[in-house]
């Protein structure tokens, strides 16, 4: 208890510094400056990395909050059909987590406007100008999504379940609805259209319905559900790491398999949302396409491999490492080597570059600034083929995951895993013969080429498990799977997972923002502030990962505040006296 | 390749899993330490050219993150590596071992210290932006190319009427043969009889990555305004390309392109995307 | 606590190595393109190459006029020798009046042989700003002459021009934008009158009833194909060309165009 005064103190302190240091900063706004009126510059830092982290961290939350109703509401509905409580009391343990993150997310969001207003008044005045009045229906949803939101929290087991279902539903409506108004604003900055020459406004449905707002909206969708997947599982490694009974152990093990099993799920068709993004972005403008692609940002894309690489390898290592729990999974130890050799192919297939960093004598040996082998990998082809690979090969580490504990009884068990095999091995051959022969075709072919690999990748994935679940029926089973029993390892690899995404986020935030260069408003309005130039590549990971750890640092301030509703009851000094644990709402358990 | 020393690489790896584990049995730790270093030597002797310095570093770490996932993938493997650690630290029949590998470690490190010293300097490493984003048009003497939307105005002629094309490859030819094969050679490959003065090296036409994946217009870009009309993204550059503005006609640039891309046996990268 | 600080220890290391991978690629840092700045403690001489500029670019000067030899317009008079005569011109003004004036009001004063039509450049969509206008000036004076024009000179026309809203905007490429619209943003306003005003290009007034669409589809199309009596051949396809519009403008918006012209 005293510890938890002290962390107090200490926020309650570090909240006063950052208080007096904004209002020092108002004081130094205060007087005159030379610099124009476009812009307001901070004392001790540069105003864009405030607004820089601050839009990151609204945004992070936001994802966040926009994802967490998604699967609680999945779960919920699987809860209410199954009749299986566990599901319901998982929605409910996600939930808990949404009242504060809500409150971050619009303390963040209004912190982000009040600093557009001071720090950049004449791009602020213009995007309010040009979507007049679509800020109107944005804050009305704000208003529907608090009420939603709360009505959905503390309506837990107070209504019928149809009704608190369909609250659900609406909070998710109203959630997305949100986040689209606010991408509008901010892919017309990237994509500005709807507007002439002068900027000045001619359709405001072209502005909202900009070249990528569309693709943004739908990789926004998709990439929210896997991050707050994967911060749903880091809540439940955290808690699995200091829970006392094996029952909070096992509860908390399955809502971080369940969690990060969402995140991966999530994660697989988000390459193909990205592919349209860029796509649509080429469209758009081919230099800002090859800006993004080929020119300043390139190198950007190396980084990103090396985060998307880890995230298939951490999501397969907690596979492997979950079998741990599942009497008779010893049996595809031996797998995981093979497993483990695609992977590691495949990501450095990914992280190859196309432009290489090489010595001056190095270049000669390799006559010329291309390396005649890592060519091969550097490009469209060679990459596609990796990622396909990297998603069919999680997918077999989950199906061996999956069948760990059972064993068929069908009488074609036999030929049902050889037609299983027989069609994992046409689809990779088929993928692989795809990548080379790309090689061969002209650009236009070749970008076609990517949908045939992936789709016989889909259809792998749904053929298989089509015959697996046919394969498995009345399977005999070797023991029940032992929820809780997972090393320690496996929960940092949730914790991995978590940051990995966070950061990769952070990156992308980045790049979406960074890929206008010396633009508010690509190609209408000039940055003419001192911080129109795009740093280095190291600054804006240094950024990134500040920006990483003050989230996580708020994430705990989360879970802390929505561990108290289940902590013990306050009681005076010299009575020691346990009272039972009081349950909000009758339904936490634990 | 170097197909060779893949081979002894190789043939050690198995000797070691016939051989050597008849009398030693190596746990999952020595495996991993084994395999680190083969592939280790496998990229940086088993390829040739030789991969640079910075590539084998990243697949190297790679290659440890894997490694690391691997040897902890499994419980019972962990459990068995940290106690042949353990062991090693504490049991006095590996003291000797043990006393050599303290000096060892210290004296690898010092070494890799003095060897980094010890080296000639180096020009600064760069990386190369290869294909800068082109600007959106560009000023050829007096008029203006939008590069988005400018097409070879000659390569229509190849469906329509094959004889004005062959007219313009053999006027492309003429225009290569006079000019540019002295850098990019004459089979287009980047290595002309001046080519080895330079930093970088003339592109060559042959490689999939060049012209194949570039449109007409950024060819022209190129052409037209050579090394001094490169975008800052692409310096520290010292292309020795000239502007050829200066020396050709507008008809001859479009003409040596088709050259080019009739010589190569590439198709150009059409103009825009599908939207 | 022990494991929240472990976990936050976690984060520290996991972060502090993607910020490692980031910074292990090569470190570039782009800045802006230079800009023309226009501060108001530049000299005389420093003007002009910024208004020469703005004669070539912005201003879309030469799509017009001629300058000796460089420019593609011959509409409007050759500016070569402009500073030598400027001063001569108007009867009580000084060049610098008379420059600015022929910028700020170009058609009350005309050069004789040649028909009013020239925009005010101070407005959209040339929308040249005061200072620009003055480095303009010091440019025209350069040619032929000596520039005397400073940043502090005071015209009496300053001032007039609306706020510049934002740097005007590469167009945004098809879509379906109305006629009129198209009839601003590509300038067509800039030579052509639609109440029978003289101009660069000849009047639309009553084009519906001269012109049938076909005609009207071939003169926007190949405007050199049939030119109106006592106009030059040239001037607007390389003034189309020059903004965009051949590479811009979409099936629909061409047909809303014509459309739009016949009901003149």
């Amino acid at each position: 208890m005293i510890r938890r005064v002290k962390l107090l103190r200490a926020l309650l302190t570090g909240l006063i510094i950052l208080v007096a240091c904004a209002l020092g900063g108002e004081l130094a706004w205060g007087a005159p400056q030379e610099a124009s009126q476009d812009y307001r510059a901070l004392p001790f830092m540069s105003s864009r990395v405030l607004m820089w982290a601050v839009a990151e961290l609204h945004l992070m939350f936001a994802a966040f909050v926009l994802a967490v109703p998604i699967f609680a509401l999945v779960l919920e509905y699987i809860g209410y059909k199954t009749g299986d409580k566990r599901f319901d009391q998982l929605a409910y343990d996600f939930t808990k987590l949404l009242s504060v993150s809500f409150s971050f997310t619009a303390t963040l969001g209004a912190l982000l406007t009040f600093g557009l207003l001071v720090f950049y008044p004449t791009l602020a005045q213009y995007l309010v100008k040009i979507f007049s009045w679509t800020f109107l229906p944005y804050v009305l949803l704000f208003f529907l999504e608090a009420i939603f939101l709360y009505s959905y929290y503390y309506g837990w087991g107070k209504f019928s379940p149809r009704v608190h279902l369909f609250l659900g539903l609406m909070l998710n409506i109203v959630g997305t609805a949100i986040m689209f108004i606010a991408n509008a604003w901010l892919t017309f900055m990237n994509t500005p259209s709807g507007i002439d020459e002068l900027g000045n406004l001619t359709n405001i449905w072209e502005a909202i319905n900009n070249y990528i707002w569309m693709p943004i909206n739908i990789h926004r969708l998709i990439a929210n559900v896997a991050f707050g997947g994967a911060i749903g599982a880091a809540y439940g490694a955290y808690k699995f790491l200091g829970a006392r009974t094996s029952e909070e152990r096992a509860h908390y093990d399955w809502m971080g398999y369940v969690g990060i099993f969402v995140a991966i799920c999530a994660l697989l068709p988000l390459p193909f949302a990205g592919y349209w993004l860029g796509v649509e972005i080429y469209a758009y403008d081919q230099s800002l396409g090859i800006t993004l692609m080929g020119g300043t940002f390139s190198w950007l894309f190396i980084v990103q491999a090396v985060l998307i690489g880890n995230l298939f390898l951490a999501a397969n290592y907690y596979l492997w490492l979950s079998m741990a729990r599942i009497p008779g999974a010893e049996r595809f130890r031996r797998f995981i080597k093979y497993l483990l050799m695609v992977i590691t192919v495949c990501f450095i297939v990914w992280a190859t570059p196309h432009s290489l960093v090489a010595t001056v004598e190095e270049a000669r040996a390799m006559g010329g600034s291309h390396h005649p082998i890592l060519n091969v990998l550097g490009v469209m082809s060679a990459k596609n083929t990796a990622v396909n690979l990297l998603i069919l090969t999680t997918y077999v580490s989950f199906l061996l995951y999956r069948r760990a504990n059972k064993e068929a009884t069908v009488s074609w068990a036999r030929t049902g895993n050889w037609v299983q095999f027989g069609i994992f091995a046409a689809v990779v051959i088929y993928v692989v013969f795809l990548g080379v022969y790309g090689y061969f075709v002209d650009a236009q072919t070749r970008i076609g080429l990517s949908r045939p690999q992936v789709l016989s990748v889909l259809f792998a994935m749904i053929s298989v498990t089509v015959i697996d679940i046919l394969l498995l029926k009345n399977a005999k089973s070797r023991g029940e799977i032992v929820w809780g029993k997972i090393p320690n390892r496996a929960q940092y690899a949730l914790f991995f997972l978590a940051i990995t995404f966070t950061w990769l986020m952070g990156l992308m935030g980045y790049v979406r923002a960074g890929m206008r260069q010396h633009w508010h408003v690509y190609g209408v309005m000039r940055d003419t502030s001192v911080d129109a130039f795009t740093p280095t590549l190291g600054y804006a990971g240094m950024v990134v990962s500040v920006i990483v750890i003050i989230f996580f640092l708020l994430i705990a301030v989360v879970f802390f505040l929505s561990g108290l509703s289940g902590q013990k009851n306050w009681v005076p000094k010299g009575k020691k006296q346990w009272f039972k644990r009081t349950a909000p709402s009758g339904t936490d358990t634990g | 390749m170097n197909l060779v020393v893949l081979l002894a690489i190789a043939a050690t790896l198995v000797a070691i899993q016939l051989v050597v584990t008849r009398w030693l049995k190596l746990n999952r730790l020595a495996w991993m330490a084994l395999w680190w270093v083969a592939l280790w030597a496998a990229f940086s002797y088993g390829i040739n050219p030789p991969l640079p310095n910075s590539i084998i570093v990243l697949f190297m770490a790679i290659i440890t993150i894997a490694l690391i996932a691997y040897l902890s993938a499994d419980s019972d493997e962990l459990q068995a590596a940290q106690s042949a650690i353990t062991r090693f630290m504490v049991d006095r029949q590996y003291a000797v071992p043990l006393l050599i590998a303290l000096v060892a470690l210290p004296l690898l490190v010092a070494l890799r210290v003095y060897l980094e010293t010890k080296a000639a300097p180096q020009p600064p490493s760069s990386s190369r932006t290869i294909h800068p984003p082109p600007p959106p048009s560009i000023n050829f003497n007096g008029t203006t190319l939008n590069l988005t939307t400018a097409n070879n105005p000659y390569r229509e002629l190849e469906d329509s009427d094959p004889e004005a094309f062959a007219e313009h490859v053999a006027n492309g030819r003429r225009i290569y043969f006079q000019n540019c094969f002295y850098c990019h050679g004459d089979n287009m490959e980047g290595s002309g009889m001046f080519a080895h003065g330079y930093d970088p090296l003339p592109a060559n036409f042959n490689d999939a990555t060049t012209i194949a994946m570039l449109q007409e217009s950024y060819l022209f870009w190129r052409i037209a305004k050579g090394a001094p009309g490169l975008p800052s993204e692409s310096t520290p550059w010292s292309s020795a390309m000239p502007a050829w503005e200066d020396f050709l006609t507008e008809q001859e640039i479009w003409d040596v392109i088709i050259f080019l891309y009739e010589f190569t046996g590439f198709e150009p990268r059409a103009q825009g995307m599908p939207h | 606590m022990k494991h929240a600080l472990q976990i936050f220890g976690f984060t520290i290391l996991v972060s502090a190595f993607y910020w490692y991978v980031s910074l292990w690629v090569p470190q570039k840092r782009t800045e802006p393109p230079e800009d023309i700045a226009i501060s108001s403690d530049l000299s005389t001489a420093e003007m002009v190459p910024i208004g020469e500029e703005l004669v070539a670019g912005k201003g879309i000067c030469l799509t017009c006029h001629t300058m000796g030899e460089s420019g593609s317009g011959l509409r409007f008079p050759d500016l070569g020798n402009i500073g030598a005569i400027a001063g001569s011109r108007v009867e009580g003004q000084n060049d610098i009046e008379y420059l600015a004036e022929s910028m700020y009001d170009p058609n009350a004063y005309v050069v004789e042989g040649f028909v009013a039509g020239m925009p005010n450049v101070a407005r959209p969509p040339v929308a040249l700003s005061d200072e620009e206008i003055l480095t303009v000036i010091a440019y025209l004076q350069s040619l032929g002459g000596t520039p005397t024009v400073t940043m502090d000179t005071e015209l009496e026309w300053q001032g007039q021009a609306p706020a510049a809203e934002a740097v005007p905007a590469a167009a945004a490429v098809g879509g379906d934008r109305d006629a009129e619209t198209l009839f601003t943003a590509y300038l067509c306003n800039t030579c052509h009158s639609l109440d029978g005003a003289p101009g660069a290009g000849p009047t639309l007034q009553g084009l519906g009833e001269r012109m049938s669409k076909a005609e009207i589809y071939e003169s926007i199309v190949d405007p050199d194909a049939t030119i109106t009596e006592g106009f030059t051949a040239g001037v607007m396809s390389v003034m189309l060309t020059a903004n965009g519009f051949h590479a811009q403008v979409s099936t629909q918006e061409l047909q809303a165009l014509v459309e739009y012209l016949t009901t003149l």
